[in-house]
């Protein structure tokens, strides 16, 4: 059981309040729960409990909107689902809104009204983070990155050192001085980013996107402090925090002087400072944001670099990360990446917009509390990819590599999993003579 | 108009009021104002959010439930038949109008899927696990309510001594429009106006 701070709830229901626009209030009124939402959530499909249904999960917080918001939940809140918010029930928040949804918005698609469910379970993961009550994992990932720069707490040092390493092995490999990982260099065109998990865990994938960036002859370069492109702050729901992280990243940006912000391979990072940044920081950007996608088809479509998709022989399929395909409009833009650098690949049934998540989304893979959870629901993830036939399963997200990885080893299935840059690397055609 | 009658005018000229104000308050708060750049384009998706996007073939919650997605909308074509009609008797009560009894028969016949739809949908939010967990007094009021409303204008349609049982009705169901879910009757409109409006901001539509 929780307990609440009654000065903190109070704030937390105006949370609801909001008038903004006209978004929140539509979205509290419109669900019919009729519950059909239930077979596009891989909650309820993977464990077959009622309180999974995406539905349960909107009411939590439609029915505190109506007991405070509304006339007829504060005369009859019986008759109208009106609910107080209670230890009980904030405690039932914690679990289903932090524990039991990854904000995929799978469920928003299909839903028979439109409802945009994550957008509610996010408004009532701020009212959890409004009154303290954050899973402590979740929490203590935003505080690294808000305390350290970066969510896994690398120090600068062993950063620079990791680079540093990665840059002599790019030099020796293409055999040119050129060749190079810029850090904190000025009036770069180009500003990277990247996910901690990538100097921590796979410093591969730095050197591949620095090998793209060569092949394209690009001006480029990373923070030795602010690299990170994730912001937890989008997912524990603190505004204030996931304020200081976006801003943290806008103003390493304009004192390098880049012009245009290149999100790296993470869905949520992407989503947070393209779609969310500027409006956590309430001003527009006055640099372009492009994802690390976008800029690759850019390179192959201005004929910057140049693919030989006959050296990625295997058969591949795409995890479309949620972020970047259903809330980031990239669909296609993977698939023109990817088209042009493998020679085979194989759809999942669904993919796309239709696509499952990875399970790992909505910061579940911070939340160690809910890892059973995360990987049942993640066997509806390995069973698609298990049916494609493909030997390597190609995301443009650490954060869905991670979960994948899991899911491999849980549920042998034999693949390898790479991000985009990865197979681009493997399929560029460099000619450095 | 009797008294009954009268009774049901001004629950429906309440619930058109509240819907009204609760409508202008919508449009008067607008949409998100977004501050990244937009990467598609927001009417095109509205637009297909309305019609593309509602086909059975793109909803897993229709295609994946083919009776109750059909029961869905008989319920809500003959929830629209309804409210067609009470404006009908109510306009005809102040002229020498009669409605033909073909007319009449028509409707109610247009009338009784949707009945049969409102009861079986009733029955499963009963009976179901899942759907009892979910619902409370406002599932079935508001599905209670919107029935009867359908069979009584159906039986007024055809025997018009029941007016007085069905102005009770209506005056009931348009008391409990504003209030109960059946207020997704305007609401609906918004959440799938916001829904093109996300996507198409983000080039997904």
């Amino acid at each position: 059981m929780v307990t609440i701070d009654n000065t903190k709830r109070d704030k937390a229901i105006d949370l609801l309040r909001s008038e903004s626009d006209s978004k929140l209030v539509t979205h509290l009124n419109a669900c019919v729960r009729c519950g059909l939402c239930a077979d596009s959530c891989m909650y309820y499909l993977a464990m077959k409990e009622p309180k999974y249904i995406p539905s349960v999960k909107v009411n939590m917080v439609s029915s505190i909107y109506r007991k405070y918001c509304t006339f007829e939940g504060k005369i009859a809140p019986a008759l109208v689902n009106a609910k107080k918010l209670d230890e009980e029930m904030a405690a039932e928040m914690v679990d289903l809104l932090f524990g039991a949804c990854t904000m995929c918005g799978r469920c928003v698609k299909h839903c028979s009204i439109g409802v945009d469910i994550p957008f509610l379970v996010k408004k009532g993961r701020e009212m959890l983070a409004t009154m303290d009550l954050v899973p402590e994992t979740l929490q203590s990932t935003v505080d690294a990155a808000v305390n350290t720069g970066n969510n896994m707490g690398i120090p600068t040092e062993e950063f620079v050192d990791t680079i540093k390493w990665m840059e002599e092995e790019l030099t020796d490999e293409m055999q040119d001085e050129r060749a190079r990982i810029p850090l904190d260099e000025q009036d770069k065109e180009l500003f990277y980013t990247l996910n901690p998990r990538e100097p921590k865990f796979f410093p591969l994938s730095i050197s591949a996107m620095a090998k793209i960036f060569y092949a394209a002859n690009a001006e480029w370069t990373l923070s030795s402090k602010y690299y990170d492109v994730t912001n937890y702050g989008y997912f524990n729901a603190n505004t204030k925090e996931a304020t200081i992280i976006a801003e943290n990243l806008y103003n390493e940006v304009h004192r390098l002087h880049g012009k245009r912000l290149i999100l790296g391979e993470c869905g949520h990072g992407s989503r947070a400072n393209r779609w969310e940044g500027p409006n956590y920081l309430k001003k527009k950007y006055d640099f372009d944001t492009v994802t690390v996608v976008e800029l690759i088809a850019e390179y192959i479509r201005s004929g910057k670099i140049t693919l030989d998709k006959t050296l990625n022989k295997e058969i591949y399929t795409i995890h479309d990360p949620c972020n970047l395909v259903r809330n980031g409009g990239l669909m296609d833009e993977i698939r023109f990446v990817v088209k042009n650098a493998v020679e085979n690949l194989v759809e999942m049934n669904p993919y796309g917009k239709d696509n499952f998540c990875c399970g790992g989304g909505g910061g579940a893979l911070a939340m160690s509390e809910y890892n059973d959870r995360r990987l049942k629901i993640g066997k509806i993830k390995a069973d698609q990819i298990a049916k494609t036939g493909a030997k390597v399963v190609i995301t443009p997200c650490h954060n869905c590599v991670d979960q994948l990885t899991q899911l491999n080893h849980t549920y042998k299935l034999g693949v390898k999993i790479v991000t985009i840059s990865e197979i681009v690397a493997d399929a560029l055609v460099i000619n450095n003579k | 108009m009797d008294c009954s009658g009268c009774c049901a005018l001004i629950a429906s000229g309440i619930c058109f009021l509240i819907f009204l104000a609760r409508f202008i308050h919508l449009v008067r708060l607008g949409n998100p104002k977004d501050l990244s750049q937009k990467s598609g384009d927001t009417k095109k998706a509205v637009k297909y959010s309305f019609t593309e996007a509602m086909m059975p073939k793109n909803k897993e919650s229709a295609y994946l439930h083919l009776p109750t997605y059909i029961a869905g909308i008989l319920y809500h074509i003959g929830t629209f038949v309804t409210l067609i009609s009470f404006v009908s008797f109510i306009v005809i009560s102040f002229t020498k109008i009669s409605i033909p009894y073909s007319v009449s028969l028509i409707v109610a016949i247009i009338l009784a899927p949707a009945v049969i739809s409102g009861i079986s949908i009733l029955i499963k939010r009963i009976f179901s696990k899942e759907l009892s967990l979910l619902s409370g007094p406002d599932d079935y009021i508001s599905n209670i309510v919107t029935t009867l409303a359908q069979l009584l204008t159906a039986i007024f349609l055809l025997l018009p001594e029941a007016g007085d049982i069905y102005f009770i009705v209506m005056t009931l169901f348009f008391l409990w429009l504003p209030f109960g879910k059946t207020r997704h009757l305007m609401y609906f409109f918004f959440a799938r106006y916001h829904l093109g409006y996300f996507y198409g901001w983000r080039g997904t539509w």
